[in-house]
């Protein structure tokens, strides 16, 4: 190189240009990252979109089409514009009654959860509550077992003959009582099952702010001689506003995908339907994800315009630390009271009741309670060695002698694993290169690819990937499992990753770069040392919802492959002792790993879940 | 050991200039300071040079080596400049003990014909023959005695930065630049985070170690004081467009115009609107302070059509400097300060015969036979010095006393302009026309 002015032709200097641009790291895996998410999320989208479209031999669609026709209209005019006063009927069953469910059901479980969580947050943060660190370890319970847990435990606990049908719960059988329909059934019991379960959402964001939240601001408007309920509404509240949004997007868009419970409890849902239509109308089915698609878009937009303005007030943090802590007299008794019997139901009560489950001669026969436990309690749902069709068995073995089920564990294990560390990786390459390149649009690109599905319903997602998955002959296979759990858990790493990243200062790596280090190692000797816990939440998150996730990977395989669905299989035949008892192995594995790598690292599930609120 | 030079070097985020057009050339050996408001470009300029962030256009040499070139589409990166960076924040690896922080870099090395000497320093030697080598374990432990001596913190090689004070960690990142020897050390406000005592003492060490060292230090800061006594050159920046570039009391004495002027100097320089003409013997007759009439006599002839036409065709040529894209931080004229009881504005447009004449508090002195007649408005002695701030009229005016003096508030006192380095600026463009002698009658 000389100092002498060289004037490079125009092609070389873009040449040059672009190979600088590439030679950093970050930029170069920002490339292949956003082509890569961008065919792995908007292909599938656009394969649901086409089946709308598209003739399904031996479906409804079929009528009046053309030998050879291959599109059709007949799905959207059917649902959206019907012709006849049976097919107006239709569609209200079909589209207008889930529609209005799956909105109200979102609606409820937002109140809901914010109500509950939220209040829980400010009492543990703000005031004197008693046995604050029992509670909110107990308080998060309910999130981390599967979703259907509580809707199960709603059904044994409320259902009995004369009202719903089938097996007598333990409220029937050992008090007598039957509880009104609405309540054993339906939007209501949907709507506490969400909210309880979404509520751990509320209370690790808004309690988040609550935690960094000055407590100057406060003392401020105290000093100023402002009454407490008006320092309340005028200043604390708007603080806590984009904490309580955030978790209004996403339990909405969670409460929208989710199957199992309103599957469980009986509710139509645009979910529920889905599947239920899923055989005979294909194409009509594929509008209801297309519908949950644009549900998931909007939630995407409408967090954008409220995270990017500038009422945004999440870096709201003192240097006091010191929060004045409300004095609750003798209610600080009653509260804890009331949180220790409500997380009681919520967290403890459901494991016992599955372990209970698996030992009961025949479901819900409670017999032992009155009868004693010798000969009204049996070992045989999980010892007995081979196939017998008779005490209801159904001709499966045992749990601890049956293949399938072990089989379908260690499918699940092995679909988790790999989403896991595929998702933790990518998810903390984009945070890192997203914070590498705070201003270019072509990394919020890549950021909003990355964030998109976690916004998506889990149906609408799991149905993209199977319509894809068939068109490209890998469906029943766990490569397409790993590829849609990886796609959809990318959000939990890049998120987690993205935060902590954020407040890395770029100084700790250029002093580095100008050290000549390379890249691999300032990652592996700088970075990741430095962001362990959160990287860590980062694998950890995808590998425990992967481990009991149901909806996103039902449509995905056949029963048998995973242990969520198998699980599904056996309480659809009734063998609700083998439910009970994958589930009671499912929670208990699942908190054994968080609390194994909380001791082991100190990352936990809970300062995962959204990082902080943005 | 290395010379820099920036031509016409931009930044700029669409039509934000975070540096317009800049020229520069630091000599080898140098201690040259980038100052400037915060915001005004001196970090990015500095970044740019150590190659953390690209320029839109220009070009930038070290030594003989081009190492940005937005024509011929050279960009050698942050680690081939072999460049040492000192951070704001010191980016101590929080998960590497002192010793493992100096050492980290060291372990990247590998080059050919490099040795260490007895003393610990690194002898490059690159036209050597043989194959790159590493260097060993036993030549960083000496690399690292030595830096970590000349910074004063074998003590602590082996705790974490968390555990250091922030002095301390300073050091710790002055040892891990100076380890791998480069030829240009850069720095960015180093010392803005330490206490005012312990920046006092690091500047002292900051000065023996560019001597020591015989590197060039780019610095940069917002502090002018820390300018002034540590540069040999300083560069004021404004808007991401180059003031002034001289030696420090050349910019304190001789101020391009009237915001370096303002910018320099602790207390601040006393500004005063005048009006007047030049007479035929090159003075100019001018009224300031409300009525006081008074004469400014130039140190070097100056005349002023000249001198205006010719400050007018640079300008001219300022803005027509071709531009890719609108400047939305527009240049718009210092509004310089005024000091007064009650603010009165002067909505005045200037003309040719409006200047601004500027004393430095130095020059304005108490005494009884003083021409200017003031009472005094706040005293605050510091035992070394005393500033007094004196009422004339609705002005109010700047002084410093050697000596503790204690004036009662309120004090009436008379005052004159002392000394030949009073300066003139025209209001029209707010540029230095004359430095030299005022006279008030």
């Amino acid at each position: 190189m000389t100092s002498l002015a060289i004037k490079a032709s125009p092609w070389k200097r873009r040449l040059n240009r672009i190979l600088t641009y590439l030679s950093k790291p970050q930029n170069a895996i920002l490339l292949a990252l956003g082509i890569i998410l961008t065919v792995t999320t908007i292909w599938p989208a656009f394969t649901i979109v086409r089946d709308t479209v598209t003739i399904h031999q031996g479906t409804v669609d079929t009528r009046g089409a053309e030998a050879g026709q291959v599109y059709t209209t007949f799905n959207w005019t059917d649902l959206f514009a019907p012709a006849t006063k049976t097919a107006q009927k239709l569609a209200v069953i079909n589209l207008w009654t889930p529609l209005l469910n799956s909105v109200l059901l979102s609606i409820f479980a937002c109140i809901g959860s914010i109500l509950y969580g939220g209040l829980f947050a400010y009492l543990v943060t703000r005031t004197n509550l008693k046995f604050k660190k029992y509670l909110s370890s107990i308080f998060i319970f309910p999130y981390i077992m599967p979703q259907w847990t509580l809707a199960v435990i709603w059904r044994n606990l409320f259902n009995s003959h004369a009202v719903t049908k089938g097996a007598d719960g333990l409220f029937a059988s050992v008090f007598g009582i039957n509880m009104p329909a609405w309540w054993c059934q339906g939007m209501f019991p949907s709507a506490v099952v969400l909210a309880l379960h979404y509520a751990p959402f509320a209370y690790i964001l808004i309690g988040g702010i609550f935690r960094n939240m000055d407590a100057n601001l406060e003392e401020a408007a105290t000093i100023l001689n402002t009454p407490k309920w008006k320092t309340f509404l005028r200043v604390t509240l708007p603080l806590v506003k984009p904490a309580i949004l955030s978790t209004i997007l996403l339990v909405f868009s969670s409460a929208m995908g989710s199957y199992p419970i309103p599957h469980y409890l009986k509710l139509s849902t645009l979910s529920t339907k889905y599947v239920e239509m899923n055989v005979q109308r294909t194409g009509e089915a594929s509008i209801l994800a297309v519908i949950m698609m644009l549900f998931g878009i909007m939630i995407l937009i409408v967090n954008q315009r409220t995270t990017s303005g500038r009422k945004n007030f999440t870096t709201v943090t003192g240097k006091s630390g010191q929060s004045s802590v409300v004095n609750l007299g003798i209610g600080k008794y009653i509260l804890s009271f009331i949180y220790i019997l409500t997380t009681l139901f919520t967290g403890i009560i459901p494991i016992l009741l599955f372990a209970v489950e698996t030992f009961l001669p025949n479901p819900g026969d409670y017999s032992f309670i009155t009868g004693g436990i010798a000969g009204h309690m049996t070992t045989k749902w999980w010892a007995t060695a081979e196939n017998v069709s008779e005490n209801g068995m159904y001709g499966q073995k045992g749990m601890l002698f049956n293949e399938t089920i072990w089989n379908a564990f260690g499918g699940t294990l092995l679909v988790a694993l790999v989403c896991a560390l595929v998702a933790g990786t990518i998810g903390t390459l984009v945070g890192y290169c997203v914070s590498k390149n705070r201003r270019s649009k072509w990394a919020a690109y890549v950021n909003n690819m990355a964030f998109l599905p976690y916004l998506m319903p889990a149906l609408a997602v799991g149905v993209a990937f199977a319509k894809f998955g068939s068109s490209v002959g890998i469906y029943n296979t766990f490569l397409l499992l790993i590829l849609a759990g990886t796609i959809k858990y990318i959000p939990f790493a890049s998120r987690s990753a993205l935060n902590s990243m954020m407040q890395l200062s770029g100084e700790i790596e250029e002093a580095a770069i100008i050290q000549d280090v390379p890249w691999w190692k300032r990652m592996l000797r700088i970075i990741i040392p430095i962001q362990k816990s959160s990287i860590i939440s980062g694998y950890l998150l995808p590998f425990m919802t992967c481990l009991r996730e149901l909806t996103l990977f039902m449509l995905l395989c056949s029963q048998a492959k995973i242990i969520t669905t198998l699980l599904d299989y056996f309480d659809e035949m009734g063998l609700y002792a083998f439910s009970s008892g994958i589930n009671l192995i499912l929670v208990l594995v699942i908190l054994a790993f968080n609390a194994l790598v909380n001791k082991l690292t100190g990352a936990s599930i809970d300062s995962g879940i959204g990082g902080d609120a943005k | 050991m290395a010379r820099i030079e920036l031509t016409h070097v931009t930044k700029r985020w669409g039509g934000f200039y975070a540096v317009d057009d800049l020229d520069l050339l630091i000599e080898d050996n140098a201690f040259v300071t980038l100052l400037g408001p915060s915001g005004c470009g001196k970090t990015t300029t500095l970044r740019m040079i150590a190659g953390l962030e690209t320029p839109t256009t220009g070009r930038i040499t070290i030594d003989d080596t081009v190492v940005f070139d937005s024509e011929a589409g050279i960009n050698i990166p942050a680690n081939k400049r072999r460049v040492g960076f000192l951070f704001q924040n010191y980016a101590l690896w929080p998960n590497m003990t002192v010793f493992q922080n100096i050492a980290f870099g060291l372990s990247n090395i590998k080059e050919t014909g490099l040795s260490v000497s007895p003393e610990g320093e690194i002898i490059r030697n690159p036209d050597a023959d043989g194959t790159p080598r590493k260097l060993t374990k036993e030549e960083i432990k000496k690399i690292v005695a030595r830096v970590s001596a000349i910074v004063k913190i074998q003590p602590f090689m082996d705790r974490y930065p968390g555990e250091l004070s922030g002095g301390q960690q300073q050091r710790v990142a002055i040892a891990r630049t100076l380890a791998p020897g480069p030829k240009v050390l850069f720095m960015d406000e180093p010392l803005s985070n330490l206490d005012a005592k312990l920046r006092l003492e690091m500047r002292s060490e900051l000065q023996r170690l560019h001597l020591s060292t015989g590197s060039t230090f780019v610095y940069v800061t917002h502090d002018q004081m820390e300018a002034m006594t540590l540069a040999t050159r300083i560069c004021l920046i404004s808007n991401g467009v180059l003031q002034q570039y001289d030696a420090p009391l050349t910019v304190y004495n001789k101020p391009n115009n009237t915001f370096v002027a303002d910018f320099v100097g602790n207390p601040a320089i006393n500004f005063m609107n005048a009006r007047g003409t030049q007479k035929e013997d090159g003075s100019f007759e001018l009224t300031l302070l409300s009525d006081y009439k008074a004469s400014f006599t130039p140190s070097e002839p100056v005349k002023a059509d000249e001198w205006y036409a010719e400050a007018e065709k640079e300008i001219a040529a300022f803005e027509a400097k071709q531009r890719p894209a609108e400047k939305t931080n527009k240049d718009v004229p210092f509004n310089y300060p005024i000091a007064m009881v009650t603010d009165m504005p002067d909505e005045r447009t200037p003309d040719k015969e409006d200047w601004v004449v500027g004393v430095r508090p130095e020059f304005v002195s108490i005494c009884d036979d003083g021409p200017i007649e003031g009472e005094v408005f706040s005293a605050m002695p510091t035992g070394m010095e005393t500033t007094v701030r004196i009422r004339v009229g609705n002005f109010l005016l700047t002084s410093v006393i050697f000596g503790g003096i204690t004036y009662k508030i309120g004090e009436k006192i008379r005052l004159r302009f002392t000394g030949d380095g009073a300066t003139l600026f025209s209001r029209v463009n707010g540029r230095l026309t004359a430095t030299g002698k005022i006279d008030v009658k």
